[in-house]
């Protein structure tokens, strides 16, 4: 019976094996090897790019393999700090820019000197920052993404919307024609939300003056969610939302991507990251054809504030060398070929915002992703604390959201718990 | 019948061995004396190497404050008890301990129900309509749980899902754009509904199996002496099959207490915390929230939580095994 007993230990203890089980192990068949983890995003989106560095770092080391792992971002973390843990890191790690702060704080990242890389003076300043901790740089600027409203031209023309909205009074009136005019196809939206999409809450909350969390000058912080102006906001946000979207109120804008059922005709507008407008075709995506494109358009989200836009999450990446990596200068040397300007150019083709200013001209002429660049003008991101990636691993703004847009608690009630809990993390000892 | 179990083996050997002993001499005793144990020595070995380590490890960890940055330096900080008394006064960690006991009850008690009427079903069936049963049966059974955990989330998908265009057809109500998970209970009764239907093959062919051996002459027996189906079924057929139904609901409450991929797959890998069981809970503490310390108490304490729940039906067992 001595089994039976051991059968439910092992059961129980799964979350041993677990934790035991759970690490990406990066197989290294010779040190003649630089390990990349990058996300798929580059494998969809922008392969020529990898391709090119690729071929570049060849040239400098031949006989060294890039072996290319491609992570998603629901499980590259967790892979990451079980790396960590089994000294099995790879050379070269892609991170969120607002994943970095924790892990340069830390210890995770050897630090870097700007000069060693290429257009490093003229990085985006916003990048450079989320790569930099107490002076020092610590990774290298990848890429950026703005948000703007990806539209049906040809809807907005049928429900006699004759220019896109200037002024967020012309964005509800648009909504409101749509409405009208396509509304009784229960599918449809005339402005896709999905409930969980916590960026274009938080750019609503920018937009009326306010912030997540702001630091006090005892260097303590205090999440602002309840402050009135962002309540303001969010009540705004909620009623435009509840009128015009019929997207799910407890998904985010990853399940499913907004570019599929947008392919589908069930919307006349989201709001995207530059990339999702090329996802539109993708047959991982919506899967349009080519000719759809003619009827698609994009214009920077107008702002209450005359004149001007939202201000969008300049959302972005970076790319850091682990301070436990085997082959440190092979993954500088990749970094250096993968943020050339031969590879920035392919990436920002693809629909991104280069890391370098001397590159900010490459979408200029393309009419369907200026307005992207367009809406970078005004920007936000979040509380620069090296906690913040466990308030968004803690999903505790998404379920705030939900919780507003199903009528579950009241804006001030939902703020207000929301605050209590980002304060108490933002503050929490390393 | 019993004779399938471990159980009952082991209780026959053990009261054979000592017998066999005595007739030895003191040299031969000595070796076989210790045949036993080496025999058992690659069992514990093993046994030690996959589960020991872990979970000295695991408790190694729980008196420690382990975050990132005591990972990266492979090195954590001593704290005693501390990870233990947070846990315990924290209230979404009793809300967990509840939900997750509660879970447990109603989906070990539907499963061994409708296990248990499957498998009365199969026995009454025709040799033809078993044989379709029991392959669909073997279906349900044989589907990688994150497969089948894909399918329901398809199913109940909120923009494409099946589920809500058949209800909806079927003039049910208007379920278009239906969120099956923004209402707490109901999601959890999507939840349980897919672990249950994971779970009742096992328990109806395992019953079904039991069922053969139930002596025709007893139940013919009963049966002429004026007792209904019913009565038959609780003084004949349940009696005989205690040591089956034991058994599976003890292997019910451990699997139903750890459930993880269902709620995992489902909730898209961010599951709100009205939707935390303990082995979630444990999880996100440890991946999500870098906790390691924290995350191992928890696991820890359900360890523990779980061994108290089966020691019941453990010992119910053991006893099984002596009787016989």
């Amino acid at each position: 019976m001595k089994a039976r007993i051991i059968a439910a230990v092992v059961l129980a203890a799964a979350l041993a094996t677990v934790a035991s089980t759970a690490t990406g192990s990066t197989k290294r068949a010779s040190a003649q090897q630089v390990v990349v983890w990058v996300m798929t995003d580059a494998q969809n989106g922008w392969p020529g790019a990898i391709a090119a560095a690729n071929a570049q770092f060849q040239q400098q080391h031949p006989g060294v393999d890039v072996n290319i792992q491609y992570q998603s971002w629901d499980t590259v973390l967790q892979k990451f700090d079980a790396a960590l843990a089994a000294n099995d890191a790879p050379d070269v790690i892609e991170l969120g820019n607002s994943q970095t702060v924790k892990y340069m704080a830390a210890g995770a990242f050897s630090s870097l000197k700007a000069k060693n890389f290429p257009n490093s003076s003229t990085w985006l300043s916003g990048l450079k920052a989320s790569c930099t901790y107490r002076g020092k740089l610590y990774c290298v600027p990848y890429y950026a993404g703005a948000r703007a409203v990806i539209y049906r031209k040809d809807m907005y023309r049928q429900a006699g919307v004759k220019s896109v909205p200037k002024t967020y009074a012309q964005f509800l009136a648009a909504n409101k024609k749509l409405k009208k005019k396509f509304g009784k196809n229960r599918n449809f939206s005339a402005f896709y939300e999905p409930g969980q999409n916590w960026y274009v809450a938080t750019t609503f909350v920018e937009d009326w003056g306010g912030h997540i969390a702001v630091q006090e000058k005892n260097g303590k912080w205090k999440g602002t969610l309840d402050s009135p102006q962002a309540v303001k906001a969010l009540t705004i946000f909620k009623s435009m939302v509840r009128k015009y979207s019929r997207a799910s109120k407890t998904q985010d804008e990853a399940h499913p991507f907004p570019s599929i059922p947008f392919a589908k005709g069930r919307m006349a507008s989201f709001i995207g990251n530059g990339w999702e407008w090329p996802y539109v075709f993708n047959p991982k995506g919506g899967a349009a054809p080519k000719s759809f494109e003619k009827k698609m358009g994009a214009y920077p989200m107008p702002s209450h504030i005359k004149g001007q836009y939202m201000p969008t999450f300049l959302g972005g990446s970076d790319l850091g060398i682990p301070i436990s990596a085997k082959n440190k200068q092979l993954g500088a040397d990749w970094i250096k070929a993968f943020t050339g300007t031969q590879s920035e150019t392919l990436i920002a083709k693809a629909g991104n915002i280069a890391n370098s200013t001397k590159l900010a001209n490459v979408n200029a002429h393309n009419p369907s992703l200026a307005p992207f660049a367009k809406a970078a003008k005004y920007s936000w991101f979040v509380p620069m604390s090296p906690n913040w990636t466990n308030v968004e691993n803690s999903h505790l703004l998404k379920q705030m959201l939900t919780a507003i847009l199903t009528n579950r608690k009241s804006v001030q009630a939902a703020t207000k718990s929301a605050s209590k809990q980002i304060t108490q993390i933002l503050n929490a000892s390393q | 019948m019993s004779s399938r179990f471990s159980g009952s083996a082991a209780a026959v050997t053990e009261t054979a061995l000592p017998a066999r002993r005595l007739r030895r001499s003191l040299g031969s005793r000595l070796a076989s004396g210790a045949a036993p144990y080496l025999l058992i020595l690659p069992a514990c070995a093993v046994i030690g190497a996959v589960l020991g380590y872990p979970l000295f490890f695991m408790g190694r960890l729980s008196l420690q404050h382990y975050g990132l940055f005591q990972l990266i330096r492979h090195k954590g900080e001593w704290i005693g008890t501390r990870n233990y008394s947070h846990i315990l006064h924290d209230g979404l960690f009793w809300h967990v301990v509840f939900r997750t006991l509660a879970f447990t009850a109603a989906a070990v008690s539907l499963t061994m129900v409708a296990g248990t009427l499957f498998a009365l079903l199969l026995a009454q069936l025709g040799s033809k309509m078993r044989l379709l049963l029991t392959a669909g049966l073997i279906f349900v059974w044989a589907m990688p749980v994150v497969v089948a955990v894909a399918v329901w989330s398809w199913m109940t998908d909120f923009e494409f899902g099946v589920g809500n265009w058949l209800l909806t057809e079927l003039h049910i109500g208007n379920f278009n754009h239906h969120d099956w998970f923004a209402n707490t209970w109901s999601g959890w009764a999507i939840i349980t509904l897919l672990v249950v239907w994971g779970a009742i093959p096992f328990v109806a062919l395992m019953v079904y199996a039991g069922l053969t051996q139930v002596p025709q002459e007893l139940v013919e027996a009963a049966t002429s002496d004026g007792a209904n189906p019913w009565q038959v079924f609780r003084d004949v057929t349940l009696p005989l099959l205690k040591p089956i139904f034991v058994i599976l609901t003890s292997l019910s409450i451990i699997w139903d207490f750890q459930v993880f991929n269902q709620i995992w797959i489902l909730l898209s890998g961010q599951p709100p915390p009205q939707y935390f069981t303990m082995s979630i809970y444990a999880f996100t503490t440890s991946f999500q929230q870098s906790e390691y310390g924290l995350g191992s108490a928890i696991a820890l304490v359900m360890v523990a939580i779980l061994l108290v729940v089966s020691f019941v039906y453990i010992r119910q067992m053991v006893k099984i095994g002596d009787a016989e």
